[in-house]
């Protein structure tokens, strides 16, 4: 797997190459930090080819502003900030924003709740990513392993995953059609297929996720956990809409 | 990673048909291990049963306070045989283990199990100990099996190379197991039940050796059929997956994995993290690497009972042929559960049974095929030619409640001869006791499972569906 992949945001780096996430993790690393932030972990699952919404940084409002009329309405704005892990806990996730005057109004509201919030948090810039309609939800993840290294896990995703724990493992790397025999093997399957007259998911694109992800996780040895939870699937995409990696 | 199992097959034979094989160790007095092992070897067991036979090889106990021991000729040392010895058991205390491994290394041992405790599972001193003995033996190309462990039973050469307490029968399926005591277990429950094994190993602290190491030996093995793990953990659990993927096509595994309920004890920051404990991966691991996955003991050596006596299923379609509406049914619930398919009879073999004049009025004309309570033997193999002769059914479950006009010998014979001529498989569930004894007993004989439960069966049934569908799916 190359860094083919395309990175779809508004920003002027258009690709990202192994060395320059290396040197980010790095970074962090160095700072004493285990969660990566949003944008670098997006950049990193967009270049294995695992579609993400159109997104961009911004550090001042007006930069904001600009992002959400580039990405089309609605967007949803997130804080980014190394003292903030759980970032709804601390109002710093604002969504639906459907006009240019409501993108300063939650800029500044994020920024603000993130101060009551830890007065200490440095916030680094606010994550502006354009809304997709809901869809099934999904997720991929990774944990490593004390007998087998890193594992690739998939299941049922969203809230549910914690009810149902539908979920199923492989040993890292696996290919499409071992992926493939992953989403086969949950219990929820039906859903996924459609129930009540509702089309298929886009199970190609799906499988190419997993095994892409299985495939980081080796690239990426630095990577201790990584939950990709939603991935929003719709019948012709997906989408992973929020990512938590965690490192050694 | 690289996997020979023609050479690891090669390396560990030594401690399955052994040239001669030394007990350091051995001791006179019968309630120490040392000369339980050495009776084990001698008489196949400490317990005398009729199917016992000792190992033929040559036997030398070494201690150099006794002359003799259970008249074998006793040395001070492995080292004054003058003989060729291959394997050596090792029932010292551990800090004499790594001067007695120099002495094994001079005298060109290839194999060692040691069945003292004391090592790495117990304190620092004891892995020093391990470390130490273990670099003389890597040094002189010896492989090791234990230590902590029962050591290793080969009935096909009536070789009792361990402390447990004897032999089984001889049989088909390898059971490599983790835990001793419950290697212990199987072998009083099997001679009981009538099950036999190709080979037993006991491998304990896996300080060289582990599990992989045996399914590769296993695999060549000529006597094995099917490979039964008992299993906690893996020391290189990737070796495992690609031992099993070599392994699984040509042989199955059937794995049982213990600590269920245990969840992992990694700090948890994820939904992933949170969710993988080790028994959710090792299921991802037994699929991945086509290891047939069993819940419980009983149906780990149920599945591998099937698959060391029956053919492959070439599909999924089942029959149920049975004498009692009840059991039918239930069969066929638990074999929905496993997703069996159980097609309906087809038009022509209905009319044909009611033309044949044999069958009662009231027969199900369905699958389960009901042939109903006052079935005899002509019943049975009408219906049971009938459906394994079609191209409907891969195979069939034969049920059989013992009512006043079931003859259980004749029917089991029945099974047996259909079985044979259509080369397809037949699970037997003749339910009962002291009357269908005899009629198991026959069936088991001819190489038909039986078991005295429809869920059972319906599992061995599966299993031979599912592996089956496995390696089609990996020839292709």
């Amino acid at each position: 797997m190359g860094f083919d992949g395309v990175w779809e945001v508004c920003q002027e780096e258009k690709t990202v190459n192994r060395e320059d996430i290396l040197n980010e993790i790095e970074q962090f690393k160095k700072e004493g930090r285990k969660f990566l932030s949003e944008s670098i972990s997006g950049k990193l699952l967009a270049s294995y080819g695992i579609p993400i919404p159109p997104a961009c940084v911004a550090k001042n409002v007006e930069k904001a502003v600009k992002c959400a009329q580039e990405l089309g309405f609605p967007v949803v704005l997130k804080v980014i900030s190394a003292q903030i892990i759980h970032k709804s806990d601390a109002g710093g996730v604002i969504t639906n924003i459907d006009k240019k005057e409501k993108v300063r109004e939650a800029f500044h509201r994020i920024v603000e709740n993130a101060r009551k919030y830890n007065p200490k948090a440095k916030v680094e810039g606010i994550y502006v990513q354009k809304m997709v309609p809901p869809g099934r939800e999904v997720i991929i993840g990774v944990v490593k392993d004390k007998q087998f290294g890193p594992v690739v896990m998939f299941g049922l995703g969203g809230i549910l995953v914690e009810v149902f724990k539908d979920v199923v493992f492989r040993v890292a790397p696996i290919d499409r059609e071992e992926a493939r025999e992953m989403i086969d093997e949950i219990k929820g399957l039906a859903i996924l297929q459609g129930v009540r007259g509702e089309k298929p998911v886009d199970f190609n694109s799906l499988s190419k996720a997993i095994a892409n992800t299985s495939r980081l996780a080796i690239d990426f040895p630095q990577i201790e956990q990584l939950d990709i939870n939603p991935v929003c699937l719709y019948p012709e995409k997906i989408y992973a809409l929020d990512t938590r990696i965690i490192l050694e | 990673m690289q996997i020979d199992l023609e050479k690891t097959h090669s390396e560990l034979q030594c401690f399955f048909e052994p040239k001669g094989v030394a007990v350091i160790g051995a001791s006179s007095h019968p309630e120490k291990i040392g000369h339980q092992v050495l009776k084990n070897l001698r008489e196949g067991g400490v317990f005398s049963l009729p199917h016992l036979k000792g190992f033929t090889g040559k036997i030398f106990p070494i201690n150099p306070k006794a002359e003799h021991i259970l008249g074998l000729k006793c040395y001070s040392r492995i080292t004054d045989i003058s003989e060729r010895v291959d394997l050596a058991i090792i029932c010292l205390p551990a800090r004499l283990v790594p001067q007695v491994m120099q002495e094994c290394a001079m005298k060109k041992v290839t194999g060692v199990s040691i069945i003292s405790a004391g090592f790495g599972e117990a304190d620092s001193k004891g892995r020093k100990l391990q470390e130490e003995f273990l670099g003389i033996a890597k040094k002189a190309g010896i492989r090791i099996v234990g230590p902590n462990c029962l050591g290793i039973l080969y009935p096909p050469q009536h070789l009792n190379a361990s402390f447990a307490p004897f032999l089984p029968f001889s049989g088909k399926v390898a059971f490599i197991s983790q835990s001793g005591a419950l290697l212990d277990s199987v072998i009083d429950w099997s001679v009981k039940d009538n099950y036999g094994f190709s080979a037993m190993i006991s491998y304990g602290n896996k300080s060289d050796l582990d599990a992989p190491d045996f399914i590769a030996w296993a695999a060549k093995d000529p006597y094995t059929k099917v490979i039964t793990l008992y299993v906690e953990g893996f020391s290189d659990g990737r070796y495992f997956l690609e031992m099993a993927k070599k392994v699984t096509p040509i042989k199955p595994i059937v794995a049982l994995k213990a600590g269920r309920t245990a969840t992992g004890s990694r700090a948890v920051g994820s939904h992933t993290g949170s969710l993988a404990g080790s028994y959710q991966i090792y299921k991802g691991v037994f699929k991945q690497s086509g290891v047939i996955m069993a819940d419980t003991l009983t149906q780990m050596f149920d599945m591998a009972r099937a698959l060391a006596y029956q053919p492959l299923a070439k599909g999924n379609r089942l029959a149920i042929v049975t004498n009692g509406g009840g059991s039918g049914v239930m069969c066929a619930d638990y074999c929905e559960e496993l997703a069996i398919e159980m097609p309906a009879l087809p038009r022509q073999l209905i009319e044909k049974l009611d033309k044949s004049g044999k069958m009662h009025p009231a027969w199900s004309r369905g699958n389960p095929l009901d042939l109903v309570g006052d079935a005899g033997p002509e019943r049975y193999e009408l219906a049971l030619e009938a459906v394994m002769g079609s191209e409907v059914y891969d195979g069939a479950i034969v049920i059989q409640a013992v009512q006043t006009s079931t003859q259980p010998l004749r029917n089991a014979g029945i099974l047996v001869e259909v079985q044979k001529k259509y080369k397809k498989p037949i699970i037997g569930a003749f339910m009962g006791g002291v009357i269908s004894e005899a009629s198991i007993k026959y069936l088991e004989e001819h190489g038909i499972p039986n078991y005295d439960d429809v869920d059972r069966a319906a599992r061995a049934m599966w299993v031979l569906m599912e592996y089956g569908r496995y390696v089609r799916r990996r020839k292709l």
